[in-house]
């Protein structure tokens, strides 16, 4: 038992109040009139006598309610177990069972200490077996069948996640506010350093979970890796792209390693290259020649480590024909074709084959076949045009819409279907110009470019964008960039012009990297390629169409979805390292590459100080080995201070009506 | 002034009344009756005729019809002097529920007023005194004697200390005739000094009431702890013990009232204690049954 704000018992010093006002102040009341003192004698008794203290409970009652409020601020606490002894506890068996759990035999010991673990446990004591990865995957209800618990250790397969302890800390909260029992955490990992969160008051747990570290690494372990590869997801005609890799090695001496090219299975070419003591080499495969269709491609090394699933990085390139991109434009507008085709030829070489014409022989055309359509500050379509360009949105199309200072003249954007709010020429304000304020990083169009400043813009649309996503606006909160999305499809906004004269965007650098990313956006080859991380997301619908199948073949070849899932999910995640290929609803076929994330390839493990802080200061440490079933009991300090102010409540009501009894009784008093 | 003239202590009043006072002095109209005959205008008896008697006095009418010589006598009738002493000292202003014993006083006296003023067509004054002679109404039966009376009731506001030497000694100054001097008081003094302060009245002839008027509170105080307490009329402090108050208190009280009722009664005194909690019509009913006795 002890205090933990010693200080605030200076409050008892107020009991004095209650004592002067009962004993002393009392027998100073006002004198009683009386008609005579004639037969009255002066006997003046003893102080001591007179001074009886009236109403000693009442009195009691005061005393006790300031010294429970002052020992209620002082907060009171005494030293409980953790895990009583009385076997009404929970014990908690956590496997990591992350990317590095690979490495060796971590996760087959890790099952085997937990089976150890479970064994010693008493028989009516209950167990929850779950699985560490990126997310807390739980393996089974909390039980005492020793059975269940055997068969859930044994079906832990390691994982491609990267393991994260911030969120078994959140998990573990959850589960401690639903328990209302102690729960004992066992969790066998290896402690890798790259699972801790950027705050270690992430990984804080709740008081009433006592953490017992069954460590199965000790040391960081040399270990070399693929780390990344950068390769076009697509190319196009004759082209041959360009392979990157960098090869990395995590507290590994100076070694030469070999690096391997493999498309489909076929050993292209292959390189030397030597590896800094823990540092990094590029590598570069300079022609990657595949076939029409998509190419499953690997960069490979011979590290012959512990870690052999991370020597290898997947990842996928698909040759295809350029796609026909629709450029729509008012017949006196020949700037903005030529900036934007010239933009888009620089950045994505012959990815795209633009097509410009005139909103007058645009009535005949079919929008179904491009890859997206660019409406270039166009007032309004013919009907027929209008017609099949929103059909074609509706059913997956995407469009990039710039409004300048011919659609402005419209009260509401065409095909965007937005009204205009206002339209701003700031070379005619004081301002002259406006720059780009706030831009949304996360958006595809934006990506690479991230900073849109040096742009000036001399005349916006205001258009309403209460429906929309705002990707960027202007300093004075005009939104510039917006996005919608229409049945299946998207339409993007840009409330300019792309003809240089209503701002200078097309001749500015950035303006190349945001062609580009939005072309590839809304063409939608961005997905459809290259290499993914583990746990990814992958979007399988954009829109809220349901019922139209979607397929997901997962590395082993089977279906990842079930029949409902592939009906209604819009999104799938993914789990296991591989090669995953896609059926979308569009009837278009895709596949990526994915790879864990290597993160997960440095083994360092975590300190070992900080390691004690999280176990609290028990004896659990990563340095000495947990023995098998061995159950730890710390001390845990357990606030008294609520019950004491559930006494001061209960001293208080019963002192007001103590206290209200007698001042009426004093009242009634002459 | 309705306030001093309750029916119900009225109607207490009218059935004994202040008759048996007003007897011993008076020339008595109506309900006073004087126990000697005298020679007034009432008819009480014949007595045959002796010689000596006064030849005035023979009812001729009766010799003529019986040749025989018959005195008539009457029975006198009186007419008496009512006083009232009223202390309006500041120990009168105790109370311990809704009516001071100032209050008390005021009812009984307006009673006596009303019944002797209205009822009896007597003459009616009072002295209102502390350690002086604050007020002197002349007994009088004229017209508004009463409203005169009780408008002097009304303003003895009790102050002071009370000391009956002055105001008697100027009492007997004003006093020509005997009458019934009636002194209302909660009798703070010593006794033996009281009676020998009050007897030049009954020497005098008077009929003397003393109404001694206490508070229940100052016959049996209750107190629960040591307290202290203030002399009203001397503002002097002094602080008592519950067991004092419960026991010597107790007997010194029950002293003082026998003392003086003793003494008032040998010195040819009447005496009446009025404890305020009783009713007042209770206490003249009372006092009027006990004087009826007497007779």
């Amino acid at each position: 038992m002890g205090l933990l704000s010693p200080w605030f018992l200076a409050g008892t010093a107020a009991v004095t109040l209650p004592i002067y006002l009962h004993l002393l102040r009392r027998h100073r009341a006002d004198p009683r009139p009386f008609s005579s003192l004639m037969f009255f004698e002066r006997r003046t008794q003893s102080s001591i006598k007179h001074r009886r203290l009236r109403y000693l409970f009442l009195l009691s009652l005061r005393l006790a309610l300031l010294l429970l409020v002052a020992l209620a601020f002082a907060n009171p606490f005494i030293n409980r177990p953790a895990v009583s002894a009385a076997g009404d506890k929970l014990m908690l068996v956590a496997i990591d069972n992350s990317f590095s759990m690979r490495a060796g035999s971590r996760l087959a010991d890790a099952r085997r200490e937990a089976l150890s673990v479970l064994a010693s446990r008493r028989p009516s004591e209950r167990a929850q077996i779950i699985a560490l990865g990126s997310q807390v995957r739980v393996l089974t209800d909390p039980t005492q069948d020793p059975g269940a618990l055997r068969a859930a250790l044994e079906s832990i397969e390691p994982g491609d996640s990267r393991a994260s302890f911030g969120e078994l800390a959140h998990a573990l909260r959850s589960l401690a506010e639903s328990a209302h029992t102690p729960i004992e955490l066992h969790l066998f990992s290896d402690m890798q350093k790259s699972g801790m969160p950027s705050s270690f008051t992430e990984i804080v747990l709740p008081a009433d979970v006592s953490l017992v570290l069954h460590a199965v690494a000790r040391n960081a372990v040399p270990n070399w890796a693929v780390e990344s590869v950068d390769a076009p997801g697509q190319v196009w005609e004759q082209n041959k792209a360009v392979v990157h890799a960098v090869v990395a090695g995590y507290h590994t001496p100076v070694a030469t390693r070999t690096v391997s090219l493999v498309v489909d299975g076929k050993l292209i070419a292959t390189r030397s290259v030597e590896v800094p003591a823990g540092g990094r080499a590029a590598v570069e495969f300079p022609s990657l020649d595949v076939p029409y269709g998509f190419s499953r491609c690997e960069v490979r090394i011979d590290s012959a480590d512990s870690l052999p699933a991370d020597d290898v990085s997947l990842f996928t390139v698909e040759r295809s024909d350029p796609e026909r991109v629709l450029f729509v434009h008012e017949s006196s507008d020949h700037r903005s074709p030529l900036y934007f085709q010239a933009a888009l030829g620089a950045a994505a070489e012959k990815a795209f084959n633009l097509e410009a014409v005139t909103v007058d022989h645009a009535g005949g055309i079919q929008p179904s076949g491009y890859a997206f359509v660019v409406l270039s500050d166009v007032p309004s379509l013919p009907a027929s045009f209008e017609d099949q360009l929103l059909k074609y949105i509706r059913s997956g199309g995407n469009v990039l819409v710039a409004a300048g200072t011919s659609a402005a003249r419209e009260r509401h954007v065409t095909v965007f279907g937005e009204n205009i709010v206002d339209s701003r020429y700031y070379s005619r304000d004081g301002v002259r110009f406006l720059m780009v304020g706030d831009v949304d990083p996360s958006h595809p169009s934006i990506g690479k470019a991230e900073s849109w400043s040096g742009v000036r813009f001399y005349f916006a649309v205001h258009v309403n964008a209460d429906n929309s996503r705002i990707v960027a606006r202007l300093t004075d909160r005009t939104p510039l960039l917006i996005e919608k999305k229409v049945g299946e499809g998207r339409v993007l906004l840009l409330g300019s012009g792309l003809d240089n004269l209503t701002n200078d965007f097309p001749i500015h650098p950035v303006f190349i990297p945001f062609v580009e990313q939005t072309a590839r956006y809304l063409s939608g080859t961005e997905r459809r390629s290259g290499a993914r991380v583990v746990d990814s997301l992958l979007e399988l619908r954009s829109g809220k169409q349901q019922g139209v199948g979607v397929e997901v073949i997962d590395p082993e070849g089977r279906r990842a979805l079930s029949l409902d899932e592939a009906a209604s999910a819009e999104t799938f995640q993914l789990r296991r390292a591989g090669f995953y290929e896609l059926h979308l609803p569009n009837g278009r076929r895709d596949v990526v590459g994915v790879n864990a994330d290597r993160r997960e390839s440095d083994l360092d493990v975590m300190p070992d100080d900080v390691l004690s802080l999280w176990g609290r200061n028990t004896n659990t440490g990563p340095e000495v080995p947990s023995a098998a079933g061995q159950t730890r009991e710390q001390a845990r300090p357990y606030g008294l201070w609520w019950y004491a102010m559930l006494l001061v409540l209960a001293a208080a009501v019963a002192e007001s009506l103590l206290a209200g009894q007698y001042l009426g009784r004093l009242r009634e008093e002459p | 002034m309705q306030r001093f003239l309750d029916p119900s202590v009225l109607a207490g009043i009218s059935g004994l009344d202040l008759v048996a006072k007003t007897v011993v002095d008076g020339f008595m109209a109506g309900l006073h009756r004087s126990p000697t005959f005298g020679f007034s205008q009432e008819f009480a008896e014949y007595r045959a005729y002796a010689p000596g008697d006064d030849l005035r006095h023979i009812d001729w009418n009766v010799f003529a019809r019986t040749e025989r010589c018959y005195l008539k006598r009457y029975r006198g009738e009186t007419n008496t002097l009512l006083t009232v002493l009223l202390d309006a000292s500041n120990s009168m202003n105790y109370t311990s529920h809704k009516v001071s014993k100032m209050d008390y006083a005021r009812f009984t006296a307006a009673s006596l007023f009303y019944l002797t003023t209205q009822t009896q067509r007597d003459a009616a004054g009072l002295i209102v005194f502390d350690d002086e002679l604050r007020n002197y109404i002349r007994p009088s039966t004229r017209q508004g004697q009463l409203y005169r009376l009780l408008s002097g009731l009304e303003h003895a506001e009790p102050r002071a200390r009370t000391d009956f030497s002055k105001p008697l000694h100027h009492f007997q100054q004003f006093l020509r005739r005997r009458g019934v001097v009636v002194i209302i008081s909660d009798f703070y003094v010593p006794p033996r000094e009281l009676i020998r302060t009050v007897e030049p009245l009954r020497f005098h002839g008077n009929e003397v009431v003393l109404f001694h008027v206490l508070d229940p509170k100052e016959i049996r105080p209750e107190l629960s702890e040591p307290t202290t307490l203030i002399d009203l009329e001397t503002s002097e402090t002094l602080e008592v013990s519950p067991e004092y108050t419960r026991n010597e208190y107790g007997k010194k009280i029950d002293a003082q009232i026998e003392a003086l009722r003793d003494r008032a009664i040998s010195a040819g005194m009447d005496y009446y204690l009025l404890v305020t909690d009783q009713p007042l019509d209770g206490a003249l009913r009372q006092y009027l049954a006990i004087r009826q006795a007497r007779r």
